[in-house]
């Protein structure tokens, strides 16, 4: 409708236009970003990928992450797991100490092990035994309902089962369908691969760790960060595909290789290698591009007294950076080093090898007598940036975690009362939140929701395919 | 002989037969002189990238550097010594916790006291070709846990964080 | 190949060239043909359909045959000295998106950094003669980039107008930065409605451990992220396996990893918006990713292990403490990865091993506690299996190793260098890593993105970093209306 030109509206005037709006813009940042994000009320908000509907034919936490990536943000996902057995990552515990027990059929004294928490929450789970010409039906009407499916099986596996996109484009041309694994096409096509095989065999772990000069060996990522963060990598490309999918109407098949995915966040060894031949090699807690910015051996526990070894032995160690020739100066002066400043002037000769291992062994032989909450007290009061290497007890306990909600208490339907990590740390969004329902269900779980309700299937069916494990 | 110490002393006329387990990281590159975890005979070794350059050579009365973290017998069911073992194997600081179980920990709660379905054996599923329902029915699958539930809640220890 | 010829070296000045790609091409040796892999991968499994069916439709070869997922999409991007908002903007160009980089006009100082200071191996400008370090020319690929001085009220206009153009504005400098400037997402999101906001941060823009600065104004960068959520206390040795200091430290990444781990899930957060906004009739919004968080995600577990029975997850070195084998361990020349959990896995890996040294059979196999699946993850039977594996693996190199494990289809792989990986006979025949011939800085090696290989709509590399405000007068003149003239007088101004 045209303006009436007569009339002055409140909303064409520039500025505030209600009380509201003012207060919002009279709003400190830090306050306008806690309403914003309105941790704790991620419920009362839609999901961005409300509708999706993803079949997640995976194990361990590689592909696995890359739905539950989906699933946190709306998008039913169902999780197949072969019949009995579930995925093998129910099995893994740390040091066999820590296990969740369900309400059993079979095996009352199997439980789920904590390795499984985190990669496949807030999916319904179902069972099939797919490589049975019985289930291909069943099989093929879930590829007709929904968007996508994620596989991990070895290449060719799903193809010989008459599974793979060369069968499934041909029944839902809007199928994007994801194989992830270890290698790809090429000649090591059918290696198997873990988290691990990417840390040793692309490279990371080679660039990781302390140099043998050190007496170092390389070191390994503790945490599954490879298969985690290939995982999300998929998710780009999944979410990619359905932004495409929305012009064009067509799905895509993408081939995923996770060790090569460690090779990509390797950042300037590539290029470095084929301009020069140099061979990027492991520095420590040290940088090879900035100094000073590193980690430092404090000589006194913050806890001395705890019972936990992890507080009792390993409080000890801060981030120390000062790079900038300021702030270098005045981490000289504060740590009584006035000598390295006026030898390293210039952040081009700090960086160098040998002034590294000349500036930290002077920082940490001024750490000695010193406490790690110390140092970093020191440091911070001089204006400079340092930080303790927290653990997950005091990660736990960080204030900011739990205003941010990073961390939370979530009540599982199943299991009861667990802290979980995942979901809401891997990014805010303040309208379309993510969030996690539950951590994840029993081996076949959702059964009859799905073949009955959503498949039609009638319950003697259903029940017979589960007496003879073909569900 | 190499990165393990089967050892063959001759201890009151019986073969010691256990073998130290000399564990690659800690002993890859080492010199140094190590005990047996059963018979107490210390070891003069000297490892070079994995294999044993020099012994192992008996240092009968001398004291060992260090010793071995996990040591077994094959020959007697296999009966083993855990690390942390005083005298007989070397303590592993390293855990994530003051006592080491290396078998499942039964938990009924959490660390902020509600009641966690960490213990086993649970009560026998009711459902249809492995459902399961969104709720536990605590109070009546576990009564004797959602009474000790009720004792918590009652003396404050149940806590939000 | 390359002719042979005699070189004399006096310092290392004279070795520099040697390995130029115009010298020394990549690779040295060609990578295997499709035929012999048609004849000794996929005809052994009986796979060759699906063989030739994957090789025809996934190609890397084929990519740029093929339409762009993101094309369309723009992406205004402002975010100086981290890899987060670098990566992300990676990921979306290399998607087919148009990124727009916003630098101040002396440039990003990211692009000063290189390993060690040594200048001489920086990147020169051909034309310019401008150096410019790898990590930034390799992450900022795909990109365009523009100069412009934020502080300033021209500058701020600018980016208003260029906004406009942007399905989303990424923000990585520091907490409430663009905000006190005006041009956060609170003045935006009043111009723009549908305009997505996403902030990288270390820690977070807010919250009582928000990103500092400190007090000469310099930034927190990667590893405060990993100290701040525990990944870096969960990696390295333990002091029990060498001493603190040689290794025995927590240890951080050799990279910064959690850079990249936000960099990922604020793509992710920023297409999952997108699609609510266009799909589901939603609206733009305010988003936050940070590095800290991101990598909390992703730590396995461990928190949640804290909640149920108060344990602090420790390191444990090259090996895992949830799954045996699954562990590196070092060999005759080097480290090899083994992993296998299930029965099926572990015994084909004892297998393996007793050919070589039946002693395995018998310490290992026969042992009653190791026949159980998840006791074997139990310390002193990681460190039994560990030792009886490394007695195996120190006879033996790498490549034997890894044959003789392929033999019983084990999961196992060399630890590689980087020369190594570029050599690596399946990783070149893919390839892994890739040669691009830029305009500006010669022929570089990049890492190929993974999702590069598709049916449809595979991501690709296009271009690596460009000189420090390359493209400041095609975008101003294209998305903001600002001619040369004025963009020459901006400059003049320090405002460009």
């Amino acid at each position: 409708m045209a303006k009436d030109l007569r009339v002055t509206r409140i909303e064409d005037l520039p500025g505030p236009k209600s009380k509201e709006e003012l207060e919002e813009m009279k709003m400190p940042y830090e306050e306008y970003c806690r309403q914003q994000f309105d941790v704790g009320n991620e419920f009362s908000k839609p999901q961005a990928l409300d509708g999706i509907r993803w079949l997640s034919t995976t194990m361990y936490i590689f592909t696995p992450h890359s739905v539950a990536n989906i699933a946190e943000m709306g998008a039913e996902v169902i999780k197949i797991e072969m019949p009995r057995m579930g995925d093998p990552m129910r099995h893994t515990s740390p040091f066999n100490e820590c296990y969740l027990y369900p309400l059993h059929d079979s095996r009352p004294m199997t439980g789920a092990g904590m390795g499984f928490l985190g990669a496949n929450d807030s999916e319904y789970y179902i069972t099939m035994d797919y490589h049975l010409d019985e289930m291909k039906e069943a099989f093929y009407r879930m590829v007709k309902m929904s968007d996508g499916l994620t596989e991990c099986y070895r290449p060719g596996t799903f193809d010989r089962w008459k599974q793979s996109y060369r069968y499934v484009q041909e029944l839902n041309p809007r199928f994007i369908y994801v194989w992830g694994g270890g290698f790809g096409y090429g000649p090591k096509c059918f290696g198997g691969s873990y988290d691990i095989l990417g840390q040793s065999h692309a490279g990371l772990g080679s660039v990781t760790g302390f140099h043998e000069t050190f007496g170092g060996h390389c070191a390994k990522h503790s945490n599954w960060c490879i298969d985690w963060y290939s995982g999300t990598q998929i998710t780009f490309g999944m979410l990619a595909a359905l932004h495409w999918r929305r012009k064009t109407g067509l799905g895509t098949m993408i081939e995923f290789s996770q060790v090569q995915a460690a090779t990509r966040c390797l950042g300037y060894a590539a290029p470095l290698y084929g301009r020069f031949g140099i061979v990027r090699q492991r520095w420590g807690n040290w940088d090879t591009q900035l100094c000073a910015h590193g980690i430092i051996l404090c000589g006194k526990s913050d806890f001395p007294d705890a019972k936990n070894p992890q507080d009792k032995y390993d409080a000890r160690y801060a981030m120390v950076s000062a790079f900038q020739d300021e702030d270098f100066k005045e981490l000289c002066a504060v740590t009584g080093n006035q000598q390295l400043y006026d030898k390293y002037k210039a952040t081009k000769d700090r960086v160098e090898g040998e002034a590294q291992v000349e500036i930290y062994a002077a920082l940490e032989k001024w750490a000695e007598d010193k406490s790690r909450s110390e140092v970093v007290k020191i440091l911070q009061d001089a204006g400079l940036l340092a930080e303790p290497v927290m653990n997950d007890r005091e990660v736990y306990e960080s204030e900011h975690f739990r205003q941010r909600g990073s961390i939370r208490w979530i009540d599982d339907p199943t299991y009861g009362d667990v802290l979980v990590q995942s979901a809401y740390s891997s990014g805010l969004m303040a309208k379309t939140p993510r969030r996690q329902t539950w951590i994840w269900r029993t081996v076949g779980a959702d059964n009859v929701k799905i073949y009955h309700e959503m498949l039609g299937y009638p319950m003697s069916k259903v029940e017979e395919w589960y007496e003879k494990a073909w569900i | 002989m190499c990165d393990i110490i089967w050892c063959k002393k001759e201890v009151d006329g019986k073969v010691c037969n256990t073998v130290n387990y000399l564990d690659p990281y800690c002993f890859w590159n080492w010199e140094g002189k190590v005990n047996c975890a059963e018979c107490g005979a210390v070891y003069y070794i000297h490892m070079i990238q994995g294999h044993m350059y020099k012994g192992p050579e008996e240092r009968p009365g001398e004291k060992p550097d260090t010793s071995p973290l996990y040591a077994d017998k094959p020959l007697d069911g296999y009966t083993n010594y855990s690390p942390g073992v005083e005298g007989r194997t070397r303590p592993f600081q390293c855990l994530p916790r003051d006592i080491y179980l290396g078998v499942p920990d039964m938990v009924k709660f959490s660390v902020r006291g509600r009641p966690v379905r960490g213990w086993r054996p649970q009560p026998p599923s009711a459902g249809i070709a492995g459902s399961m329902p969104y709720s536990w029915d605590l109070k009546n699958g576990s009564p004797e846990v959602w009474e000790e539930y009720q004792k918590r809640l009652n003396s404050g220890e149940v806590k939000d964080w | 190949m390359a002719e042979k010829r005699d070189i004399e070296i006096n310092s290392r000045a004279d070795t520099m060239d040697l390995m130029n790609p115009e010298i020394r091409p990549w690779p040295v040796t060609p990578p295997p043909t499709a035929e012999w892999v048609m004849e000794n991968t996929y005809a052994k499994r009986k796979a060759e359909d699906f063989g030739k069916w994957s090789e025809d439709n996934l190609r890397f070869e084929y990519a740029f045959a093929k339409p762009e997922a993101l094309q369309g999409k723009r992406f205004l991007c402002a975010g100086i000295w981290r890899l987060g908002n670098k990566f992300c903007t990676a990921l979306l160009a290399e998607a087919g998106a148009e990124v727009i980089n916003i630098e101040p006009p002396g440039g990003d100082p990211l692009r000063k950094l290189t390993p060690f200071g040594r200048e001489e191996y920086m990147l020169e400008d051909k034309m310019t003669g401008e150096k410019c370090g790898l990590d930034f020319l390799h992450e900022m690929r795909g990109q365009k980039s523009v100069t412009l001085n934020l502080e300033t009220e021209e500058g701020q206009a600018i980016f208003k107008a260029l906004a406009a153009h942007c399905d989303a504005v990424i923000d990585e400098m520091p907490p409430g930065y663009m905000d006190n400037l005006g041009i956060g997402y609170r003045d935006l999101s009043e111009l723009y409605p549908s305009l997505i906001y996403c902030n990288i941060a270390v820690r977070g823009t807010w919250g009582p451990y928000k990103d500092k600065l400190s007090k000469f104004g310099q930034w927190t960068l990667e590893p405060f992220g990993g100290c701040a959520n525990a990944f870096v206390h969960n990696t390295g040795f333990p002091q029990d396996q060498l001493p603190r200091k040689s290794g025995g430290s927590p240890t951080r990444s050799g990279v910064w990893f959690a850079d990249y781990v936000a960099g990922e899930q604020a793509a992710n957060t920023i297409l999952a918006a997108m699609y609510w906004r266009d799909e589901l009739g939603g609206t733009g919004q305010f988003c936050e990713v940070t590095g800290a968080e991101s990598q909390l995600d992703i730590l396995d577990f461990d928190i949640g292990w804290y909640g149920f029975n108060g344990s602090i997850k420790a390191r444990t070195g090259g090996w895992d403490p949830n799954l045996n084998q699954y562990a590196w361990n070092p060999c005759r020349d080097g480290y090899m990865m083994i992993g296998g959990q299930t029965d099926r896995l572990w015994y084909r890996i004892g297998m393996c091993i007793e050919r070589d040294m039946p002693q395995f059979g018998r310490l290992i196999h026969e042992d009653p506690i190791l026949k159980e699946m998840g006791a074997r993850n139990a310390l002193e039977m990681l460190t039994k299996t560990y030792t009886m594996t490394a007695r195996w693996l120190r006879n033996i190199n790498r490549i034997e190793a890894e044959e003789k494990l392929m033999e019983y289809e084990i999961a196992a792989g060399p630890l590689l260098f980087i020369d190594e990986v570029a050599e690596f006979p399946h990783f070149k025949y893919r390839p892994w890593v890739a040669t691009i011939d830029t305009d500006h800085y010669g022929t570089i090696l990049y890492s190929v993105p993974p999702n590069n290989y598709q049916m449809r709509t595979p991501h690709r590399v296009k271009s690596m970093g460009r000189p420090t405000g390359f493209d400041t007068y095609e975008i101003l003149q294209k998305y903001a209306g600002v001619g040369q003239t004025k963009v020459n007088e901006l400059k003049g101004k320090g405002v460009i």
